[in-house]
């Protein structure tokens, strides 16, 4: 039965905290209550007596026991979370809004651009992607961080590539000696991709600069506007459309997205912030 | 349509019955001003039955401003008096926010259940109130569960929804008569506070006619009249459609259901520092279309409901109706 109260948390074991730069870490949590969700839907994570912020999970929505969240040092809420270690709890509400739509994927080239701490839902939608890649025709990942070090799921990048039908780019936009990939914004990285984009859709998640560049070049690629997927970054308290800090024109992105296609939000106000 | 005519004395029977059973709130005057308060058997002939607006709007009540939403709360029954049509017309857009979706707030819905509301009929208007300028009348019709007008010596009540027919047919009312309308006098006062408010506010745009012209890009007009907004968020906060808030986090993985406002610097400001509401005059805009085009859209409902009280709170002076009327005038 659901809980009636739908601003309680579910109390969740942090049983492992993975170092993945210098400002990201992953918080495998273990909920009280099993969750599962479809990969793009966020949760609320509660520090107690701190606050609460929302995540999309990193991890594979088919894996309900536990759950991934990567969260960058931002603000007061993930500055505690960096402090919290293995055996404490924290608080999950949710699975809350609308994920990817999968079904329209099939039978395409799922094209994914992705920028800094952008990769988490990303990695969630991946993890789905393979195991549903039987119906895809390839999967190609745009990857882009400041510098190498910035680079998140390192082990999970050599995995992917060893993946059949998956492809993964890189760019950093500072490189250092060991770099052996593209240097530059992650959206040069288009330039390198060879996708057949007429059956194709695009999946974009970043911060909103490597959004908006990423949304034009793809448009300027031929994309066509409800073809890209767009995963919105705003401050939800509450996650189901009543608080309010969500609003984007005439949407709570919290209920109505957090994924939208680019159709869908292009003339919202402030979509880009 | 039925009319339950109670003589006064009949009446305040009535409400010392209610009082058995009930908390009962209705407007007092404190300092010159109306304002909801509870009312005993020592303070019940000191209630003010008609006038306009009360400070407080209806939505404390349901949404009060900081509400611990993880603990159990002692259920009361309550009967509120004395509420003007655009407290219950307000009620329209928060029910569809707070019930509607795939999550119900049951901490809302537990208030409006346990609530029975008696609107009232307007007998005095303040400069502020605009009602009539979004298709509303100054007397109870619908939203609330008894509409009450009161004229020589006489309350007449009439249920306005199922709720309300329930409740009085669970008291013994007795009632000198019971009528098929209200009396023709109570029609012509409510009519008359009516074509005062028409005459007063004939030159504000209607809701339509708003939502055309503050969604034109006039950056001008806005930061003119975000010059005196000091952020204080009153406007948001006295507001009855108003319903944004955010939940704190307590010890235990308590929550607290906190009001906010759009108008409050930091809103909508995510983790890493971009905020959409940054300025001043973009998230003064923003009340206009979220009033005006966002919510009326999202929730079919009316998000002004013409109240005045953001004009009679702005210490700024910021008059909701002259930046209408200025943005109307410009085309």
């Amino acid at each position: 039965m659901r809980e009636l109260n739908i601003y309680r948390p579910i109390k969740a074991e942090l049983i492992k905290v993975i170092d993945e730069s210098p400002l990201i870490k992953t918080f495998v949590l273990v909920p009280e209550q099993e969750i599962s969700f479809k990969t793009g839907q966020f949760i609320e994570v509660t520090v107690e007596n701190v606050g609460e912020a929302p995540f999309t999970p990193s991890s594979s929505p088919l894996e309900t026991k536990q759950l991934e969240v990567t969260v960058m040092k931002a603000g007061y809420v993930t500055e505690e979370m960096h402090k919290m270690v293995p055996g404490q709890y924290m608080g999950i509400r949710g699975p809350y809004g609308r994920g990817y739509p999968l079904e329209e994927f099939y039978g395409k080239e799922v094209l994914i651009l992705g920028g800094g701490c952008g990769f988490a839902p990303i990695r969630s939608l991946l993890y789905n992607l393979k195991a549903i890649s039987d119906r895809l025709r390839k999967v190609t990942l745009c990857y882009g961080s400041k510098t190498p070090e910035d680079c998140i799921y390192k082990p999970y990048i050599s995995e992917l590539r060893a993946t059949p039908k998956f492809e993964v780019l890189r760019s950093v936009d500072k490189a250092d000696a060991s770099w052996q990939e593209k240097v530059g914004v992650v959206t040069l990285l288009l330039d390198d991709v060879k996708v057949d984009v007429g059956n194709s859709v695009a999946v974009v998640c970043g911060p909103p600069i490597m959004m908006k560049y990423g949304t034009f070049k793809l448009l300027d690629m031929g994309y066509p506007e409800d073809k890209i997927y767009l995963s919105m970054e705003k401050n939800m308290s509450c996650g189901f459309g009543k608080c309010g800090h969500c609003a984007m024109g005439h949407y709570f992105v919290c209920k109505d997205g957090p994924v939208f296609s680019y159709n869908e939000v292009k003339n919202s106000p402030n979509i880009w912030m | 349509m039925k009319v339950f005519c109670l003589p006064w004395n009949t009446w305040l029977e009535f409400l010392r019955d209610i009082l058995k059973e009930y908390q009962l709130i209705a407007p007092l005057v404190r300092d010159g001003y109306a304002d909801f308060g509870e009312i005993t058997a020592a303070n019940c002939d000191r209630i003010k039955y008609a006038g306009n607006t009360t400070t407080t709007p209806l939505k404390a009540f349901f949404f009060p401003i900081k509400e611990n939403v993880i603990r159990n709360r002692e259920k009361s029954k309550r009967v509120l008096l004395g509420v003007p049509n655009c407290d219950l017309a307000a009620l329209e857009l928060l029910d569809s926010i707070y019930l509607g979706g795939d999550f119900e707030d049951h901490f809302y819905k537990e208030s409006r259940e346990n609530t029975v509301i008696f609107g009232k009929d307007c007998d005095d208007i303040k400069d502020s109130c605009h009602c009539v300028s979004y298709g509303l009348n100054p007397y109870s019709e619908k939203n609330g569960d008894i509409s009450m007008s009161y004229m020589e010596g006489c309350v007449y009540l009439s249920p306005m929804s199922a709720k309300g027919e329930t409740f009085l047919a669970k008291f013994d009312l007795s009632p000198s008569e019971i009528l098929e309308a209200l009396p023709e006098q109570v029609v012509l006062n409510r009519d008359s506070i009516a074509t005062q408010l028409n005459a007063q506010t004939k030159d504000v745009p209607d809701e339509k006619a708003s939502r055309i012209c503050i969604e034109k890009e006039n950056h001008e007009l806005w930061r003119k009249h975000a010059s005196t907004c000091v952020s204080c968020g009153a406007c948001s906060f006295i507001c009855p459609t108003c319903h944004c808030f955010l939940l704190l986090d307590r010890k235990g993985f308590e929550k607290v259901k906190n009001w906010d406002a759009c108008q409050l610097p930091g809103f909508s400001r995510v983790a890493a520092g971009e905020d959409p509401l940054a300025k001043l005059s973009e998230r003064l805009k923003f009340r206009y279309l979220c009033k005006f085009s966002y919510k009326p859209d999202m929730f079919h409902a009316l998000a002004c409901t013409g109240c005045g009280r953001c004009i009679d709170a702005c210490i700024g002076k910021i008059n909701k109706n002259e930046v209408i009327t200025q943005a109307f005038q410009q085309g």
